[in-house]
């Protein structure tokens, strides 16, 4: 039968909840956090509401909730700061022009964990941002220029009256447009490009002799130095900006690392099950329905510890 | 319910339902909405089981009925936030009826269980709650120390659990 709860017992609940959301939490505090379950019924049903209370934020998808809960004023200014340098254009995305002709373009943008958005240059090309990215745009009378600081984004050039040349620049180099559609997905030090038409031309930023034409269907990565032999690009490489992510045979580590780009919060993969297998395509806006169908498909379980400490273990 | 329950709240209902409704049109310049809501605050005292209890009917439905104006204002505050929202960002449109059905109630009920909560305390609890920020990352924003981002959260969760349901 349940009992009215009294202020402390979830004060206690709160406090185990914001200690074990605070880090990975080593063996010693998990026992602790159990024994205190354990010790008595008003325990264990103070915690239940803290994972109702989990569940229920869990329903709200973070990019619409914040700004809608933050308050009238906050989004009045974040729309401002947006529209400042894009302008819409009906429902498909964004474009971004110059505030005067022939002045220099210059706009950042960024998306969070699990957003995508797709822009419009100036030029008529198109640019889609994946999750966790920041890009940079800088056009010119002379350079059309894309700085991807981090993450990954796709390009769909138009072809320039003025005959500018396309660039995206990574930490690790310039990636050259030939007139065509490709992606550049830059992190830890390794910038990786796959092209889907027509070609582009890659130079590292400390070995500018070197160049290695790309061809559509090609795939390579590069460093500050050197530049790996092109080979065929793996099947669905692009298939992100459909929301997407088709993997064969991968892993389940590195599926698992994969999804972390695309989830807030700590995603644990144990050791035992690293090794195992998986292939198949899955929608990247719903990471919760991934993690849920998980275990059908494999022998393991995936365990909440809170909504942003999840853990992959052996079923 | 019982039957001298029942007795008790046909009592109430004739007596002060012509008050109510009056009452609450004066506030809401409007009498469908006005009856409505005069409806669903019989509606909550019919539910509280506690008819017997009430020693000042007036202002008890008074009570109830300001409590559901301020939701159905709340509320309404709410859809319109969401929806301007909803609107910046083409690529939820996509969403069903049902599922923005679901976002709005949860905004609601989360709105009012945030609403004790002091603007630091609710900034906090939101960022790393639904942004998905880390304890010093959030402390780095709001310029305070990473003991201040805990006690805050602790305070905003244990408000929160005290206003959850079993």
């Amino acid at each position: 039968m349940a009992q009215p709860l009294d202020y402390r017992t979830l004060e206690a609940a709160a406090t185990w909840y914001v200690q074990l959301n605070a880090k990975q939490p080593n063996e010693a505090q998990l026992q602790a956090w159990q024994d205190w379950l354990g010790k008595n019924q008003a325990h264990a049903q103070a915690w239940a509401r803290v994972e109702k209370l989990q569940r229920q934020l869990g329903n709200l998808p973070a990019d619409v909730a914040l700004p809608t809960l933050a308050g009238v004023r906050a989004r009045r200014r974040a729309v401002l700061k947006t529209l400042a340098m894009l302008m819409a254009v009906g429902a498909t995305g964004w474009a971004v022009r110059e505030s005067t002709p022939g002045q220099a373009m210059m706009a950042e943008l960024r998306t969070g964990k699990g957003e995508r958005r797709q822009v419009r240059l100036s030029d008529g090309s198109q640019l889609e941002l994946n999750t966790d990215s920041a890009v940079d745009i800088h056009f010119d009378g002379e350079y059309r220029q894309v700085h991807l600081h981090r993450g990954e984004i796709m390009v769909q050039t138009a072809s320039d009256p003025a005959a500018r040349p396309f660039e995206v620049q990574t930490a690790e180099g310039r990636v050259r447009a030939l007139g065509t559609r490709f992606s550049v997905r830059s992190d830890d030090g390794r910038s990786q490009v796959s092209v889907l038409q027509h070609a582009v031309e890659i130079r590292p930023v400390d070995n500018p002799l070197l160049m290695l034409r790309l061809d559509a269907g090609q795939s390579a990565h590069f460093d500050h130095q050197r530049i790996s032999p092109a080979h065929t690009a793996a099947p669905g490489s692009g298939a992100w900006t459909q929301g997407m992510l088709t993997v064969i045979e991968w892993r389940l580590a590195d599926f698992v690392s994969e999804l972390r780009r695309y989830r807030p919060g700590v995603l644990r993969c144990a050791g035992d099950v690293a090794d195992l297998r998986l292939s198949g395509a899955f929608r990247i806006d719903d990471t919760d329905t991934i993690l849920e169908n998980l275990s059908a498909s494999l022998p393991v379980k995936v365990r909440y510890l809170t909504r942003y400490w999840v853990s992959i273990e052996p079923a | 319910m019982s039957a001298p329950d029942h007795a008790a709240l046909h009592t109430l209902y004739s007596e002060h339902n012509g008050w109510l409704k009056n009452w609450l049109r004066a506030r809401l310049g409007n009498a469908s909405d006005a009856a409505d809501l005069a409806q669903d605050t019989f509606i909550r005292v019919l539910t509280a089981r506690n008819v017997h209890a009430i020693r000042e009917p007036r202002s008890y439905l008074g009570a109830i009925a300001h409590a559901l104006m301020v939701d159905k204002f709340r509320r309404k505050a709410l859809e319109q936030a969401y929806l301007a929202e909803l609107a910046t960002r083409p690529e939820r449109l996509a969403d069903s009826p049902e599922t923005r059905l679901l976002i709005l109630e949860t905004l609601v009920a989360v709105d009012t269980l945030l609403d004790g909560l002091g603007e630091r305390t609710r900034q906090i609890f939101l960022a790393v709650q639904l942004e998905g920020l880390n304890y010093v990352t959030t402390a780095e924003r709001m310029g305070v120390s990473v003991t201040t981002v805990k006690k805050h959260l602790i305070r905003a969760m244990t408000h929160c659990l005290l206003l959850t349901d079993d």
